[in-house]
């Protein structure tokens, strides 16, 4: 342990300090302020308990989470097990497919379905052409419209745990069960389900806070019952009003208390039961089968079904992109370039501030990322545990909590908030886990006999990780650092809070012309825009190493 | 009648052939070791003999019924025990309700089944753990209670699959004899695997060893170790000092065969193949390292006397090793006793005709 680790450990943490813990805080402190007298109390948690709107609020969105874990663990569990178990050609397409929701922002799904699943939306107007039905079925307005597109962009969570569970759960386990007597579906629900739930509940938990983390996707349904709806209007309406103002500042700490309790909670219980490492199988490459005809057809039929509502997305916004005036008509009917043109004529601004401010909190994250990652992994500095807990605590924070806590953090103390910095500098506290993770686990995997080797040779330390450690990482660095990119650039939550004008990125231009109304058009473009980058940000990733982002992000190693 | 019958058992994986067509036939009662080296097929066929895989050909036959050439029979429905290389006892379950899983599948009253479990958990030494998780006991527990729960339903057949290569040396040589014992008392007829060749002798009644899918040799271990059909079953089980050479001679009446060898001109040694024996025929003369005597000076006897000079000695306690190098050829020789002779010392060895055997 050299002098040189602890000064990088008080650096790290000055950071933390200043970026997460000074803020957060000062959130909390704030939500006991008392407006009328100017004091500090319970009073605003006392009345939200006994306020019948906002309780009920929360009982809706526990309920909405309730709701959006079952569905997509009911809908997960066959695609999961389709995907780890079964042979079968096009598994890389159809799993690259299911997983997609996971990069696409949120938002652009509710857009493509409105225009898709909406009253006069494309599936209604087929229908009744074809005389099926009369009058529009409402599919995407209210409760299960809302409990559908959650649970579809959560989804993937659902798959990727309990697939790893499948594949990662000795084989023999099940094969005692076959020889004692248990086959199929009782073997199943006897000894792989419950093998499969620590994995399971590491996703499970995510999939759980999204409802208390979403605030958007509520609100473009019309349903803004919910608490972080609801605290996104009384911050962000009604600033005027000091009471709601601070009634919103109390929803967001309960929506991050929330959060923070389950996913503690979930993390000691998966780590408590982690079935997984218990036994190292012979067979390690799992159980593959081979399905009969029958349900061989089956799985294709429904993994083709997901696929087909998840290509939804990026085919419904491409085609609103590229069309005028599509109303009332199942299809476009005029093809135009116009919504383009008016996005690089009034506001390529927003491209250019996206951009930026995503390359400056990446070039943050890199410098934070790499020596925090380092000192977790390679030395045993005091304090370190309580560093990646930390940092792995943001995954969990709402991204209104981070928003919310910079804009009343560096206001008045720190006027931080009158400089366009204060864009980036949200964008890396919230995404923080996304790259240390990836460095993280990448430096996990590299021996450490490499790195003593060199400075046995006598390299330093400082030489020994520029010649040695980086380029064996360079890999897992480099996927992070797209996948941090991605998360960045798409990330409102936080930047809804702090914007200023001149400042709008890309999705809050996605946001404002979906609130103006009558740029739907706009919105769409902007929204596939943002698709497109996406993709091809992730065929960067494919092609630098797909398998280092299972690696990091495989509840296994959470 | 054979209580199990393996008849021209024939599995591939792709294009890799696991298990050639092989013939197998156990007693009732016996306990029988599939023994080889990793790859060699003896997994393969106790997981056909279970069930978990799916021959291509061939059958196998327990207590008279056809197992796979008349209708493919599940796993779960053969009534077998087994016991897995890794355990897989279920960490999600209490030692007990692993116990009795399968027992809730045929039957049983809760009063049976309860009586049922005290009386394997007494048998395997485990009473008083019933309540833990696995992950609260050790290796060794937890092969007790997948041995447990191999024999609480009194198999007709009990597979066991190395199940002694997790442990530490000395837990394994103890549970060797307690296994053998346990399952001998229990009458229980089983088939155990292992890349062993102590424990397949400590343990089994008959060996089996198998070589890249095919069956090498069946014999109780006296006969694998002293008559090994080949150079292969020689090698495996215990050591065995190869000397290539060439026949020259067959004595038919004695049956010695005279051999010419590389290092040092002519041997005599024994044939155990007096019809495949024929002049002319490339062989090898083979002798156990502690068959083979060293001496300070010549003795009387002319026949197989090599000189040669100690290349590698080692002390290790019960034994002594020489490496004597003979013209190139390296022999081991072992002596139960301390020698005083040290590397580049000029020895005598004797390889005793009587104990010298030619390999093909």
């Amino acid at each position: 342990m050299s002098r040189g680790d602890y000064s990088l450990s008080t650096f790290i943490w000055l950071i933390i300090a200043f970026l997460v813990i000074y803020p957060l805080s000062f959130l909390l402190v704030e939500s006991f302020k008392i407006v009328e007298t100017g004091g500090f109390g319970i009073g605003n948690f006392i009345e939200f308990f006994h306020d019948t709107y906002y309780l009920k609020t929360f009982a809706n969105t526990l309920w909405l989470s309730t709701l959006v874990l079952l569905t997509s663990t009911l809908f997960g569990i066959p695609l999961a097990y389709i995907l780890a178990r079964y042979r079968q050609v096009g598994k890389t397409v159809f799993t690259a497919l299911i997983l997609l929701p996971i990069v696409l922002p949120a938002y652009a799904g509710v857009f493509a379905f409105i225009i898709f699943f909406g009253k006069f939306g494309t599936l209604n107007l087929l229908l009744m052409e074809a005389g099926i039905i009369s009058t529009p079925i409402n599919f995407i307005y209210g409760l299960h419209g809302l409990v559908f597109v959650q649970a579809l962009h959560m989804l993937p969570f659902i798959v990727l745990s309990l697939a790893a569970g499948f594949t990662q759960i000795d084989p023999a386990f099940e094969e005692a069960a076959e020889v004692e007597g248990a086959s199929g579906f009782r073997r199943f629900i006897t000894i792989t389900l419950p093998l499969c739930t620590p994995t399971y509940l590491a996703g499970a938990v995510i999939v759980f806070l999204w409802p208390f983390t979403d605030w958007l996707t509520p609100l473009i349904l019309g349903q803004v019952d919910y608490l972080p709806s609801i605290a996104y209007i009384n911050i962000a309406y009604h600033f005027t009003d000091m009471h709601r103002k601070y009634m919103g500042i109390v929803a967001v700490v309960v929506s991050s208390v929330v959060c923070i309790s389950l996913f503690l909670l979930a993390r000691w219980w998966v780590e408590r039961k982690k079935y997984t490492g218990l036994s190292k199988g012979t067979t390690s490459e799992g159980r593959v089968i081979e399905p009969g005809i029958l349900l061989k057809t089956a799985s294709y039929l429904y993994m083709g079904l997901t696929a087909f509502i998840v290509l939804l997305i990026p085919i419904v916004l491409g085609l609103s992109a590229f069309s005028r005036r599509w109303v009332f008509s199942p299809f476009p009917t005029y093809w135009t370039l116009d919504n383009f043109r008016v996005i690089l004529a009034e506001s390529p601004l927003l491209i250019q501030n996206s951009f930026v401010f995503s390359a400056v909190a990446l070039v943050f994250g890199i410098v934070f990322g790499l020596p925090a990652a380092y000192i977790i992994v390679r030395t045993r500095v005091r304090g370190k545990d309580a560093l990646d807990f930390v940092i792995t605590l943001m995954l969990a924070f709402p991204g209104m909590a981070v928003g919310v806590s910079y804009l009343l953090a560096f206001w008045n103390t720190i006027p931080l908030a009158t400089h366009w910095m204060i864009m980036p500098l949200a964008l890396f506290a919230r995404r923080l886990p996304y790259f240390l993770r990836m460095a993280h686990s990448s430096y996990l995997q590299l021996d450490v006999s490499l790195e003593e080797a060199s400075e046995v040779s006598g390299a330093g330390k400082l030489r020994t990780f520029f010649y040695i450690s980086l380029p064996l990482l360079i890999k897992g660095v480099l996927v992070g650092v797209v996948m941090f990119f991605i998360m960045a650039f798409q990330e409102i939550s936080t930047a809804i809070f702090l914007y200023r004008g001149g400042w709008e990125t890309l999705p809050i231009g996605i946001f404002l012309n979906w609130h103006r109304g009558m740029e739907f058009g706009i919105a769409a473009a902007m929204a596939f825009l943002m698709i497109v980058i996406t993709f091809i940000l992730l065929l960067i990733i494919s092609r630098i190493g797909g398998s280092i982002l299972k690696a990091a992000w495989g509840p296994g190693s959470r | 009648m054979a209580f199990i019958e393996i008849k021209n058992l024939f599995k591939r994986f792709k294009k890799v052939v696991a298990v050639n067509r092989i013939h197998i036939d156990i007693a009732q009662g016996e306990m029988l070791t599939l023994l080889g080296p990793s790859g060699c097929g003896k997994t393969t066929t106790l997981r056909c003999i279970a069930g978990l895989e799916r021959p291509e050909d061939g059958d196998i036959v327990i207590d008279g019924k056809s197992m796979v050439a008349e209708d493919f029979v599940q796993p779960s429905k053969r009534g077998i025990g087994m016991v897995f290389q890794n355990y897989a006892v279920w960490p999600h379950m209490k030692v007990v309700n692993n116990i009795i899983y399968g027992l809730k599948f045929q039957g049983f009253s809760k009063k049976e089944i309860r009586s049922k479990a005290e009386q394997v958990l007494d048998l395997v030494d485990l009473s008083g753990l019933e309540e833990r998780y696995p992950g609260q006991l050790s290796g060794g527990q937890q092969q007790r209670v997948a041995l447990a729960r191999a024999l609480v339903r009194n198999p007709k057949v009990l597979l066991l699959d190395e199940p002694l290569s997790n442990l530490d040396a000395k837990l394994r040589e103890k549970m060797r004899f307690e296994i053998k014992s346990l399952v001998k008392r229990m009458g229980i007829t089983s088939v155990y695997v292992t890349h062993d060749q102590a424990e397949a002798m400590v343990i089994s009644d008959r060996i089996v060893v198998m070589e890249s899918g095919n069956v090498v040799q069946i014999g109780n271990p006296e006969q694998i170790y002293q008559n090994p059909a080949n150079r292969f079953v020689a090698d495996f089980i215990g050591a065995m000092n190869f000397i290539s050479g060439e026949i020259v001679r067959v004595l038919p009446d004695s049956g010695n065969v005279q051999v010419r060898t590389e290092c040092s001109g002519n041997m005599l040694c024994q044939t155990p193949d007096m019809a495949a024996t024929t002049s002319g025929k490339q062989v090898y003369a083979s002798i156990r390292p502690e068959d083979v005597q060293i001496l300070s000076n010549p003795p009387q006897e002319t026949e197989n006397l090599f000189k040669g000079t100690i290349a590698h000695r080692a002390y290790l306690g019960n034994f002594m090793f020489f490496f004597v190098n003979i013209n190139g050829t390296m022999i081991r020789v072992q002596v139960p006793h301390h020698l005083p002779h040290e590397e580049g010392d000029e020895v005598y060895l004797f390889l005793n005709p009587q104990k010298c055997m030619i390999l093909f």
